[in-house]
């Protein structure tokens, strides 16, 4: 086993995202030329590490020397490559030339395509050092940023400046030169800490030699010492830390070594919502914030995540300064916006635009209200509070406070909304029409905030499909997929489900003397299918994908809940044992029938036996299974059909042979299993489920 | 140290390090970037060292005197080093000290901070300075200037003159600054924030200075002799030799007409889709300018550059 390798890249400060994206790659790319080159073992592992001023990786586990290679290597026609008097041809000697043997030693290769050239390829493998000097430019070169720049003069792309290159092999340095800088043993320490260049020995001696000189290289035991630290400095100040996961990431990119300085400001600011005082405090300066109790009252105080803290109170004085500007700042904001009731900014909405085809913020507000109105109607609730929640929702847009905080849209309008004595539902609203923001985020537990939620995301919808404005790979710049994607949740998880044609015919209605939307018929037809596509998505992670097809062949497309008994309801009659059986046999019937008439039967033309008990069976059953159907109680729909048509439809597969030459007789029987098909089918498309048996086709076999 | 001891700082130590000192620019200008010093200077190949101090208007910023952070007219200190040199960096946390701060007791950092002006066809990587948590500096590697890839990449420098001084005179308010001992930022600029304010809010004639905008935009083109047919690839053509062309009158239309697209803004006169056409409308006209700049140094045989090889 060889000895630890690494390499470091010294740079100018790194954005965050940039050590992340550099240190993926670079882990990547080093797995893949290493598994080239030949040179893994077992017991290889490769560990990326960065602070803002270096990226560094660390391999152990290499193999002392690269293996030998012996390799039978194919190469041209032999016609093409030797006279026939067996002279060789330009072809012959490239090749040969190529893979470095005498022309002497190439074989004829018999193959089902023909003669061919052939060669038995020897490479002696090279010590590990070698090879790594030879792989390093180009582990370099590969190492990929969002965004590249270039500096001085001019001729090199990358995240940032590079100043130095560190590249041990144990105690030897692996020369190579990568952005006109050649590779060595000297690093550099913490900027201000330990400004000083020093050596390293041994690649070994690495994290240990850097910790001394105040910089904490692998990323995870610099954020555990950040924790820690602040975890502490909440405890001294008598609370706890408000935990943050995204500006943990972002602070500990930005320090070599992380030390926690606290600092406060005026109480008088905690009259501020919480939430711009978080919002200041996290956005502008990247503090954490304090609270008496997990989940208590905010404290008037902050930690502050620093790089250098040989004077905390000259630091913490600074901060103090910065973050009582940006309070009186925010406080401003609030006190200017309270001057006018929240309404006063719907005037605003006229001017802001929407988007281009689609008109203002004003216009489509008033199509809210419409939409909000209609859905109210259709679920039953206080058509009056939605239609006022729909109205006033985005007023806060215009506020001041928004403009400067964009993520507290919605909070803030709320915040408004109570001081003004508005009822406490439509101000909820304000903020709550907005979920599910993502993934993780909850879907309105109040009616009118769904209301409003729905009203809001199809008016998106319809507008943007409505203009041809539809996502198309990654491309989603209205988050179209998201709109749906809340609709249908708010559906399964929330309280309003409605019908999905309707609710798209509404929207489309609203937008009539605003934009000239495609025909609604068109609109429909494209948004049908992107509410499928979306709603398969989401559920097939937790229901068989196949019943799931199935489920959406027989589905209208109108209420998502309906769509989601039928699943429930096929899911529970695969898991029960007579599902096997079953399907096979309506699989057929549908086969068999799918290009055939239907009609009525005619009883006479009934065979005697296993055809005139199916028909017997089904013809007292198929209302009830219809009416099950039609109630949505698709349980008991297919309990029915798996208790009365199990049986029957199973004995007249074995005992009837359908596709008879008396033409009469065959379709009269077609009718039959094409009216117990279209039955079935109306609860679920069972053709579309997999089964462990194929059903045999009975016009071959039987 | 009282403000202009603090530009007089500057200027001293960055003299000593190679660059000339100049003057500001004799017109509306939002950014020490618009001073022909480094918008032109930032293109072609040949080297340019340079400092000065820039007064710069943002009309949308002004606030009547009454907020204590915020001006319509500030002080930018410009610093720009081309080609960059590889310790740009130490250079300039040096030039801290000289005002009297060590970096090593402070916590100083350096936060990611892309620049682009849309208006100028420019952009650039680098950081905004962060001073125990205040942003005191914009720390830029120009990548493009006037839609024209730069190499040598220049390094600029831009020093928020009035943030650093109330850091380290520790106010609380602009106004209350020590310009020179007995007068008081508030003295020279209070009024004049008020009267630009409700200016620019308020009283600027937005139809003579829409008129303004076209009249210089037009200047531009005759000036260049730019016409209005596009070559391959939309390339700008034009139907006078680079020397003939008058560049520096051109760049001062230019930035007339970005001016008075400030002030249009901040009155309130451009509606959302119509701003990204005026912005575009400037655009076009500056990257004329860069083009025409560059084609007049090479036709001169970038002369500057042969100064620095003399030089060497």
């Amino acid at each position: 086993m060889s000895a630890e390798f690494l390499v470091e890249i010294g740079t100018e400060e790194l954005p965050s995202s940039f050590v992340r994206h550099a240190l993926r790659s670079l882990d990547r790319s080093a797995l893949e030329l290493i598994a080239q080159a030949r040179l893994g073992t077992e017991a290889l592992s490769v560990h990326p590490m960065g602070t803002p001023r270096r990226l560094a990786l660390r391999i152990r586990g290499l193999a002392e020397r690269q293996p030998d290679r012996n390799e039978t290597v194919m190469g041209p026609p032999w016609s093409a490559a030797f006279e026939k008097d067996g002279k060789p041809k330009k072809a012959a000697t490239g090749f040969a030339k190529k893979h470095g043997v005498e022309i002497s030693a190439l074989r004829k290769q018999s193959t089902d395509k023909g003669d061919y050239v052939s060669a038995e390829v020897h490479e002696d493998g090279k010590p590990l050092a070698d090879v790594l000097a030879e792989l390093l430019p180009q582990l370099c070169q590969r190492i990929t940023f969002p965004k590249s720049m270039r500096w001085g003069p001019g001729e090199i792309a990358f995240g940032r400046p590079i100043h130095w290159i560190v590249s041990l092999l144990g105690t030897d340095v692996i020369d190579f030169q990568f952005a006109n800088i050649a590779a060595g043993r000297t690093t550099r320490g913490h900027r201000f800490l330990a400004p000083a260049t020093f050596e390293i020995e041994d690649a070994r001696n690495y994290e240990k030699a850097l910790e001394d000189a105040h910089v904490i290289v692998d990323t995870e035991k610099r954020k555990a010492r950040m924790l820690e630290g602040l975890l502490a400095s909440a405890k001294a100040l008598g609370g706890v830390l408000q935990p943050d996961a995204f500006l943990a990431d972002e602070c500990v990119s930005l320090v070599e070594e992380p030390f926690v300085v606290p600092g406060r400001f005026d109480e008088a600011f905690l009259q501020l919502p919480d939430e711009v005082v978080v919002s200041v405090m996290r956005d502008h300066q990247r503090y954490f914030a304090v609270r008496a109790s997990e989940g208590g009252a905010l404290l008037p105080s902050y930690l502050n995540v620093v790089n250098t803290a040989q004077d905390p109170d000259t630091i913490a004085k600074g901060n103090d300064r910065v973050l009582r500007a940006r309070l009186a700042d925010a406080r401003f904001f609030v006190e200017e916006d309270l001057k006018a009731p929240l309404a006063d900014r719907l005037k605003k909405l006229e001017s802001v635009v929407f988007q281009s085809k689609l008109g203002t913020m004003g216009a489509k507000v008033r199509r809210l209200e419409a939409n909000a109105n209609a859905i109210a109607e259709w679920a039953g609730t206080d058509a009056a509070a939605c239609q006022a929640a729909a109205r006033i929702c985005k007023a806060d847009l215009e506020t001041l406070i928004v403009f400067e905080f964009p993520e507290l849209q919605g909070e803030m309008g709320r915040w408004y909304a109570l001081r003004e004595g508005m009822e406490q539902s439509v101000a909820d609203a304000i903020r709550d029409h907005y979920r599910p923001q993502g993934a993780d985020d909850s879907v309105p537990d109040q009616l009118v905030s769904a209301v409003v939620a729905v009203a809001d995301r199809i008016d998106t919808l319809v507008g943007c499909f409505g203009i041809g404005l539809v996502p198309s790979g990654s491309a989603d710049p209205f988050a179209l997929r998201r709109a749906a994607l809340g609709i249908l949740r708010i559906a399964l998880e929330g309280p309003l489900d409605v019908d999905l044609h309707a609710l798209i015919a509404q929207a489309h209605s609203a937008y009539a003397g605003d934009a000239d939307l495609k025909p609604a018929a068109e609109v429909d037809a494209a948004l049908d299918d992107f509410f499928r596509g979306r709603v398969r998505a989401m559920l097939k992670d937790r229901h068989d994908a196949d019943v799931v097809d199935a489920c959406l062949g027989a589905w209208d497309g109108t209420s998502v809940r309906d769509l989601r008994t039928r699943i429930e309801a096929v899911s529970e009659l695969r898991a029960a044992p007579e599902f096997e059986a079953l399907a096979v046999a309506f699989k057929r019937a549908f086969n068999i029938t799918k290009d055939s008439a239907r009609g009525a039967i005619e009883p006479g033309l009934l065979e005697d036996g296993a055809e005139s008990a199916l028909a017997e069976r089904f013809g007292t059953v198929r209302d009830q299974i219809r009416e099950a159907t039609g109630a949505r109680r698709y349980a008991d729909a297919l309990k029915l059909v798996a208790k009365e048509l199990g049986a029957p439809i199973d004995r007249f597969f074995d005992e009837v042979f359908v596709m008879v030459d008396d033409a009469k007789v065959r379709e009269n029987r077609l009718r039959l299993l094409g009216e117990i098909a279209d039955t079935v089918n109306g609860i679920a498309h069972f053709h579309q489920l997999g089964t462990k048996l194929q059903g045999r086709d009975p016009s071959v076999s039987a | 140290m009282t403000f202009q001891e603090i530009i007089l700082a500057l200027e001293r130590f960055w003299a000593e390090h190679g660059c000339l000192i100049v003057q500001p620019y004799n017109s509306e200008v939002g950014a020490g970037t618009f001073n022909p010093h480094t918008f032109l200077r930032a293109i072609g190949p040949e080297p340019w060292n340079v400092a000065y101090v820039e007064p710069s208007r943002r009309p949308t910023d002004g606030r009547y005197g009454e907020n204590p952070n915020r001006l319509q007219q500030f002080h930018q200190y410009q610093v720009i080093l081309k080609p960059s040199p590889l310790d740009i960096q130490d250079l300039y946390l040096e030039s801290l000290r000289a005002l009297g701060t060590d970096p090593s007791r402070h916590d100083i950092r350096f936060i990611e901070d892309d620049w682009e002006s849309p208006t100028l066809g420019a952009w650039g990587l680098g950081w905004q300075v962060w001073l125990d948590g205040l942003e005191i500096s914009q720390f830029t590697y120009f990548q493009q200037c006037g839609g024209i890839d730069c190499k040598p990449i220049s390094g600029e420098l831009t020093y928020g003159l009035e943030r650093i001084a109330m850091y380290l005179q520790d106010v609380d308010d602009v106004y209350e600054l020590l310009w020179a001992p007995g007068i008081r930022y508030g003295d020279l600029y209070k009024r004049a924030e008020w009267e630009w304010s409700t200016y620019n809010f308020e009283q600027a004639d937005t139809r003579l200075q829409k008129e303004l905008f076209e009249e210089y935009e037009k200047q531009v083109a005759a000036l260049l002799g730019l016409g209005d047919k596009r070559g391959k690839g939309g390339a700008l053509r034009f139907d006078r030799e680079p020397l003939k062309r008058l560049v520096l009158p051109a760049y001062d239309a230019v930035i007339k007409c970005s001016h008075y697209f400030n002030v249009l803004d901040a009155r309130g006169a451009i509606s959302v889709t119509e701003r990204q056409r005026y912005i575009g409308r400037v655009r076009l006209i500056a990257r004329a300018v860069a083009e025409s700049w560059y084609a007049q140094r090479e036709a001169l045989g970038f002369p500057l550059l042969q100064t620095a090889t003399a030089a060497q």
